[in-house]
This record gives structure tokens, C-alpha cells and sequence, in this order.
């Protein structure tokens, strides 16, 4: 086992780790991360508009229009907040003034789009262009936009003020030329060559998407992201920045189904892993604590008392650092195992239609019956899922961590960790 | 003594400040400690830290911490991983001791 995770830390870290901070993917990450308190306040009108209780749905139903505007002018168009922000981060890496990169990202996002015209009511730029489903152009008109602004700055193609002219003001110019480029460039692709880059982009990655939404598309990132923990290499940070561009298409035509009162397609955006899988933090551990609470070993049992409430927030670092499960050989297959069987069993009670399928972001540190039950538009099931999901991992954790008391007390490092806590 | 905590959002590193708050507590020792995401954490060194520590599940960012605390001469350590728990504050007060000494 010590074989093993000298393996994982030869191979499989050094090359996610290295993939999830370079610079593009960061830059995607951090730009994604900040358009979250967007999402998660927009979709929260999803719920008010739709709630759970069928006598107030139908009294709120007259008013889902205006209900949903926040929604719409939020998540709706989420990809021109995260291209802006992207943008900004990218800029800012290559210690480019970040604002103008934010807004030259934005000015190429938007030029992709062709205005409509609407003889009474003027032009209109049409929104379904600029919600998540456009994620991946938005990605890409943001690198293009900073590329070409450091490519300007680089070679020194920028207007230089004279001395005294205000920093803000100089700012702003160096960013013309740039301007100068990016926009024709587009606009040249777009409107001119008849190129649609949406439709281009969209056909480009929609195997990946599709792919996302598979019983392997969800395996792959549990087996990863836990991979890494079982290391101490917090899993889903550097896998989400990879993978977290398709859990918001997915959950993007969930929200806009959902929104329409049609079915919801996808099993596999984002909540399904945060409220399902990741019970109590990645490894569904949980699980493991709640069993601690019981140990006979005290410095088991003295850790699950400071670990529960974190726990039920599912903030797990300090389970898996101080149980320790990290480099653990004992509870390193359970920690595997346990959100492999749940995940699975998930996925098929979803498939067919035993609970709803997540459509809703609500924020992470949410006790999972709370966060599944919103989550799926107050489905009453969930709650029931979770539960289960808690005893599975519970039960496959159980006999690992009698071996590991067993372990620890027979090393007598329970009452020497202990010492040195005191 | 200022300690800054940077993990992935702020989360776990704020239960670690208790920890490190309690320690310092009972032990007599005057500290401020604060935690922050890894987006915030460069914007956060300008306020005057003695010290910025890494939390164990993101160091694999610590290159990227320590060029960004370089500017402002704040060391950069990362936080031994049995340290990093509600029970941990006496581990990490102890390290830090051993860096800043």
C-alpha cells in the first residue's frame, strides 16, 4: 500500500496538479469561482418560483414570470459574467491590467453574437447565447481577448502617454490597440466570413458533455478527486477546474428545462457529486465520523466530537488530516469505495426517476439532506437517498476502522496521539 | 504575531484558526489569525502578516503562494498535515515558533 501511494505521488499528482494550475485552467477556475454567488442567488429564485409545496405553487404560479427575471438576468447569462472574470484572472496572471482584460473579453464574447432586430421594440442580443450553454466560447473568447492583449504588450504595440497622465487613463489606452484587433478580428469571423462560432464551439465539445453525463463521465472524477485526497491534495479543486466548464453546461439545460416545465436531462452537473456523493466532504466521510462517535479508541472518539459539525457542513480536512485518512492504508479502500457504490447507486435510482435529478446550485456548506432536498426542487426522495447513502458508506467504512482501532491500540498510539493533542 | 491561513476557499482553514486561537490562548501568546481563499490571498498579504501558512491540501500551489508573499517578505510555510484539525492549534504554533525564531 506504501508502494501505492508512492506511485500516486510520483505520477498522478505532479501531473494533475501541474495540469489544474496552468495558467489558462486557473484563470478558467477563478473566473468560474466568482460568478458563483451569481448562480447560487439566481437559482435560489428556481425554488421561489417553483417551490416544493404544491398549494403555494399554485397560488405563485401568475407571478413565475416576474419571479424568474432575477434568475434569467443572473445564471441566464452566466457566461458573459464568468467570460468578464475570466478575462480579469488571465490578464491579471500575466500581470496585465485586469479590467481591460476583463472588458476586451467581453467586447469578443458579445461580438460572436449576431443582434436581432424587432421592428417595434429595437435590437436585441439573444440570451440563450450568453447563459451557460455558452461557457466553453465564453472560455475561449477570454483567452483570445488576453492573448492578443499581452501579445500587444509584449512586443510593445501599445500607445504610451506622457508622463503625468493619470495611471487609470494610460491603463485604458493600453488596451486600444489591443481593442483595436480583437474586435475587427471577430466581427470579421462572425459577421462577414458567416462563421458561427457558437454552433462551431458547441458540436466541438458536446462529446465531452455528453461524455459528463455518463455512469463513467461520474466515475472518473470520484476515482480522481479522491485519488488525490487520499494523498491530502485537495481533489476537487484541482479536478473541478478541469471538469467544472461541463457540470455547468449540464446543469445549465437542467435549470433551462426546469425552467420550461419540461423533463430534467442531466444526471451529472455539479450537485449530484456536492450532495450525494460528497456527504460530509469527499469520501463521504461522514459516514466514518459518525461511526468514530462510537469508537472505543478515545482519540477516535475525542476527534469525531470536532469533526462532526465541520462535517455536517461538509468541510472534511479535519477528518481527513486528523483521523488521519490521508496515507492511510487501512481506511484508504473505504474512502475509495464508499462514494464509488453510493455514486452508482445514485445515478441508477436517478435514471429511473426514483429522485428527481439535481437542477439547482445551493451553497456547498449545506447539510446534505438540506442541499439534496433543494437541490432537486424539494424532492422529499432525496432526503431518503441521502440517508441511505450515509448508512452505505457508514457500513463499508465500519470494518476498516475496527482494524484501524485495533491498529491503534495495539501500537498504544491512540493514547500517545492524545498526549500530544493535549 | 499575525498568522495568515490560505486553503482552497477559506473554509477549513477557518476552523483551523480556532484551533490556533485556543492554543495561543492558553498559552499566553498574543496572536491574529486570518483565513482566506486562495483567490483573496495576495490581495490579503498587503495588510502586514508575520507569517502566511499553507494548508496541506493546497500545496501543491505553494510556488504560486511564495511569489506572491516574496513581494511583501512574508515567509511562506505549509502547515504540517496532523496539525491541520481542531485539535491542532499546539502543533502549528509550535512550527511557526520554529520558522520565525
Amino acid at each position: 500500500m506504501h508502494k501505492f501511494f508512492a506511485l500516486l505521488d510520483k505520477y498522478l499528482i505532479p501531473t494533475m496538479t501541474k495540469l489544474s494550475e496552468q495558467r489558462h485552467l486557473r484563470a478558467v477556475r477563478d473566473g468560474i469561482i466568482s460568478t458563483i454567488p451569481l448562480i447560487i442567488v439566481g437559482s435560489f429564485f428556481m425554488i421561489l418560483a417553483f417551490p416544493p409545496f404544491p398549494a403555494l405553487a399554485a397560488a405563485i404560479k401568475p407571478y413565475t414570470g416576474q419571479i424568474l427575471i432575477p434568475f434569467r438576468l443572473t445564471m441566464g447569462l452566466m457566461a458573459l459574467y464568468a467570460c468578464h472574470s475570466i478575462g480579469y484572472h488571465l490578464a491579471k496572471s500575466y500581470k496585465l491590467d485586469g479590467v481591460s482584460g476583463g472588458i476586451l473579453a467581453m467586447a469578443a464574447f458579445l461580438l460572436t453574437s449576431v443582434p436581432v432586430t424587432y421592428p417595434d421594440k429595437g435590437m436585441a442580443l439573444l440570451m440563450e447565447n450568453l447563459g451557460g450553454g455558452s461557457m466553453f466560447v465564453a472560455i475561449i473568447m477570454a483567452i483570445f481577448a488576453v492573448e492578443v492583449l499581452r501579445f500587444a504588450k509584449t512586443r510593445k504595440l501599445t500607445i504610451k502617454m506622457p508622463d503625468g497622465v493619470p495611471e487609470s487613463v494610460a491603463k485604458s489606452f493600453e488596451a486600444l490597440i489591443p481593442a483595436a484587433v480583437i474586435i475587427p478580428a471577430v466581427w470579421l469571423v462572425r459577421d462577414f466570413v458567416g462563421f458561427d462560432i457558437h454552433h462551431f464551439v458547441l458540436e466541438l465539445f458536446q462529446p465531452l458533455v455528453l461524455a459528463g453525463n455518463t455512469l463513467a463521465g461520474i466515475l472518473v472524477p470520484i476515482v480522481i478527486i479522491t485519488l488525490l485526497w487520499a494523498t491530502g491534495i485537495h481533489g476537487d479543486s484541482v479536478v473541478g477546474s478541469v471538469a467544472r466548464p461541463v457540470w455547468l453546461v449540464l446543469l445549465d439545460q437542467n435549470i433551462a428545462a426546469a425552467a420550461a416545465g419540461q423533463p430534467i436531462p442531466n444526471i451529472a452537473p455539479e450537485p449530484f457529486f456536492q450532495w450525494f456523493v460528497w456527504i460530509g466532504g469527499s469520501g463521504a466521510s461522514l459516514g466514518l465520523v459518525l461511526l468514530m462517535l462510537f469508537s472505543k479508541a478515545p482519540y477516535l472518539k475525542s476527534m469525531s466530537r470536532v469533526t462532526l459539525l465541520p462535517g455536517i457542513c461538509n468541510i472534511n480536512e479535519p477528518v481527513i488530516f486528523g483521523v488521519p485518512i490521508m496515507l492511510n492504508p487501512l481506511l484508504f479502500l473505504p474512502f475509495l469505495l464508499s462514494p464509488v457504490a453510493i455514486a452508482i447507486l445514485t445515478y441508477f435510482v436517478m435514471d429511473i426517476g426514483l429522485v428527481n435529478k439535481p437542477y439547482i446550485l445551493v451553497p456547498w456548506t449545506l447539510p446534505a439532506p438540506i442541499g439534496a432536498y433543494l437541490a432537486t426542487g424539494g424532492d422529499w426522495r432525496a432526503i431518503v437517498l441521502v440517508f441511505v447513502n450515509i448508512i452505505i458508506a457508514a457500513a463499508l467504512y465500519y470494518p476498516f476502522l475496527k482494524a484501524y482501532e485495533r491498529k491503534l491500540s495495539r501500537e498504544g498510539m491512540a493514547g500517545e496521539l492524545e498526549e500530544e493533542l493535549k | 504575531m499575525k498568522l495568515l491561513l490560505v486553503c482552497s476557499g477559506g473554509m477549513s482553514s477557518s476552523i483551523v484558526v480556532k484551533a490556533i486561537e485556543k492554543e495561543a490562548a492558553k498559552t499566553g501568546q498574543v496572536v491574529t489569525v486570518k483565513s482566506v481563499g486562495s483567490g483573496e490571498f495576495a490581495e490579503e498579504l498587503k495588510n502586514g502578516w508575520d507569517i502566511a501558512l499553507v494548508a496541506p491540501q493546497v500545496r501543491h500551489r505553494v510556488a504560486f503562494f511564495q511569489e506572491a508573499a516574496a513581494e511583501y517578505n512574508v515567509p511562506v510555510a505549509v502547515i504540517p498535515p496532523q496539525g491541520y484539525n481542531p485539535m491542532g492549534g499546539a502543533i502549528i504554533l509550535a512550527e511557526v515558533k520554529k520558522i520565525l525564531d
